[in-house]
């Protein structure tokens, strides 16, 4: 008997009748990691696990979290376990502390049994750019399609059914876009909500902590576990913890909702024809849908705005890495010549050209034009996206053009040919918006999502209208396990 | 804006400590002059430079200063247990002074 592949509420009900165990649970867990092959794993916590659900507090029994196994990005500090961030500049660097969201999740009695691959540092959004190469799409047997990233691993641990619950962080739209190309729900709350002490840096200003399940009332569910000011955090908001899943159901009649033309436009025939459908299903409800349009200069503006502002932050945030004090090192005649060849050897091309766009563009010469004017930039973008909202409840759109794209002819450098539809959801990190991502459809096999998102603070009314969606599709929990 | 050449890259490189190979330099000189294309189109788009930058989402407002106080230190062990080569309690570096 599977459990893992189960929804929470189905495995919390199976342990409280007996019928399994939280040591059962882990024993499944870990057989699965251990067969894993979409390369979804950086650590497998074989020795970890067993000792936490030994250690398992009971009194905790009432939590749906309770001996459930779940995996954790590489780029969360894990207390004695190995934290990689996939980068071999930190091949053999273990945390001497958890992060928050560590900590709350195993506070709420959840075992972590894995450390899962990533883009490097994440950075980039193929998942083939972490140390240990491309991690696979579970959907894809013949192994041709990205799963997407940055949180890749997660994304392919819990499509093929190895854990209900993989947490991941979101920049630009790293969780959000594999869920599309994974059949996930993928959800990144409002900017500030769950903490990031613990979380490596990439772009402070757009860093979210963001999580993959395989339905909404999970999502809703891990939010009450995860939201909540941290003192640790100088971007924790105070807003108080509600019961993010008593609304699930509520109706959504008379809520406006905004589709984007320009976004639409730049979509797949199959792909708009489901979101077509889903359209019509919100309508049913009671929903009012219109078509609304944003200037295309200012959609367009979206990735190379993202692109300097990621670039330039994760420059300043990862010069901790040094090759000195943490992490690799290489040998060298000087202070300067270790940095030096440790650097050169363990950061791969793509983050060093991104360190070099980063630092240029913070330089005295090039910083008005590059970061200062990205900067004005991403006001822009969200004054015209808030405008949108002073009418509106949500924006929905299809949350990626096509299914997954191929590994073959996959560019993740700066590419000049910019897709609104493959670009836009980075707006939700410019203004800190609730944004998730919902299965809505398949393509020759291969799933592809929706993706509402709603203003600062209005994760609730998000996470209400993604869960009357996915009634409508009945596309929830879908799993490939591998074969 | 002016093309980036190859040049200022190294420098830039040679600043952050690390370098690359020539071909990844030249990469990013045609990497380089894509973003500088993409940012002028930026730069026409109107009222771009009428507003003020933007930091961060929204603003968090904080209603607290945090107490001076002494918690969660880590122990020396703790600090340099990643470190590659260790004296005493020390981060041991090539010698500075020749």
């Amino acid at each position: 008997m599977r459990y893992l592949s189960k929804p929470l509420k189905e495995i919390h009900d199976a342990i409280l009748r007996n019928e399994v165990t939280p040591l059962d649970l882990v024993k499944e867990g870990l057989s699965y990691v251990g067969k894993d092959n979409n390369n979804a794993f950086e650590y497998i916590c074989n020795k970890e696990a067993i000792d936490a659900v030994n250690k398992l507090d009971s009194s905790k029994k009432n939590s749906l979290l309770y001996g459930v196994p779940i995996v954790i990005k590489d780029c969360f500090s894990t207390k004695s376990i190995p934290t990689t961030a996939s980068s071999n500049m930190l091949s053999d660097y273990i945390p001497c502390f958890d992060a928050e969201v560590v900590t709350r999740l195993k506070n709420a009695g959840a075992i972590i049994i894995g450390k899962t691959t990533m883009d490097e540092l994440a950075m980039g959004g193929s998942g083939t750019s972490g140390r240990k190469g491309m991690t696979y799409n579970p959907w894809d047997k013949r192994r041709k399609h990205i799963i997407g990233g940055s949180s890749c691993g997660s994304a392919a641990a819990v499509s093929s059914g190895l854990t209900p619950i993989g947490i991941g962080s979101d920049t630009g739209d790293s969780v959000r876009k594999p869920a599309s190309y994974s059949g996930l729900v993928g959800f990144k709350p409002t900017w500030g909500r769950i903490s990031r002490y613990g979380m490596f840096q990439f772009a402070s200003s757009l860093d979210h902590v963001a999580y993959f399940t395989r339905n909404v009332f999970d999502s809703a569910y891990l939010l009450n576990v995860l939201a909540g000011h941290d003192n640790k955090d100088f971007s924790s908001g105070y807003e108080d913890v509600i019961d993010y899943t008593k609304d699930l159901s509520k109706s959504i009649k008379g809520k406006r909702i905004a589709v984007i033309k320009e976004v639409l436009d730049c979509c797949s025939p199959k792909t708009i024809e489901c979101f077509n459908k889903t359209l019509d299903q919100l309508r049913v409800e009671g929903a009012i849908v219109d078509i609304v349009s944003i200037d295309e200069k200012i959609l367009k503006a979206i990735y190379p705005t993202y692109f300097i502002i990621s670039s330039s932050e994760a420059t300043s945030n990862n010069a901790n890495l040094d090759g000195l004090k943490f992490g690799s090192r290489c040998e060298g005649n000087s202070f300067e010549e270790v940095m030096i060849n440790t650097r050169t050897k363990c950061f791969s091309p793509l983050i060093k050209r991104r360190f070099i766009i980063g630092s240029l563009s913070l330089s005295k010469t090039h910083r008005e034009e590059l970061f200062v004017r990205a900067q004005k930039c991403r006001r822009l973008i969200v004054d015209s996206f808030n405008k949108v909202f002073e009418k509106y409840d949500f924006i929905y759109c299809p949350a990626s053009p096509t299914t997954a794209p191929l590994f073959k002819g996959y560019n993740p450098r700066f590419n000049g040919d910019v897709n609104v539809a493959d670009n836009y959801l980075a707006f939700a990190n410019f203004g800190g918006n609730p944004s998730i991502t919902i299965p809505i459809g398949f393509e020759n096999n291969m799933p592809f999502g929706g993706n509402f998102t709603a203003k600062p603070h209005f994760d609730s009314e998000l996470l209400n209208v993604a869960s009357i969606l996915e009634k409508h599709t009945g596309l929830m929990n879908l799993v490939k396990e591998n074969e | 804006m002016n093309k980036v050449d190859k040049k200022t890259l190294k420098l830039a490189a040679n600043r952050l400590m690390f370098d690359m190979s020539e071909e990844e330099y030249d990469r990013l000189v045609s990497e380089f002059d894509l973003i500088i294309e993409q940012m002028n189109l930026i730069s026409d788009i109107e009222g771009v430079d009428d507003v003020s930058p933007m930091s961060f989402p929204f603003e968090q407002t904080f209603t607290y200063l945090r107490e001076d106080e002494v918690k969660d230190v880590l122990s020396t062990e703790e600090v340099i247990r990643n470190a590659k080569d260790v004296k005493g309690s020390q981060i041991k570096l090539p010698r500075v002074i020749k």
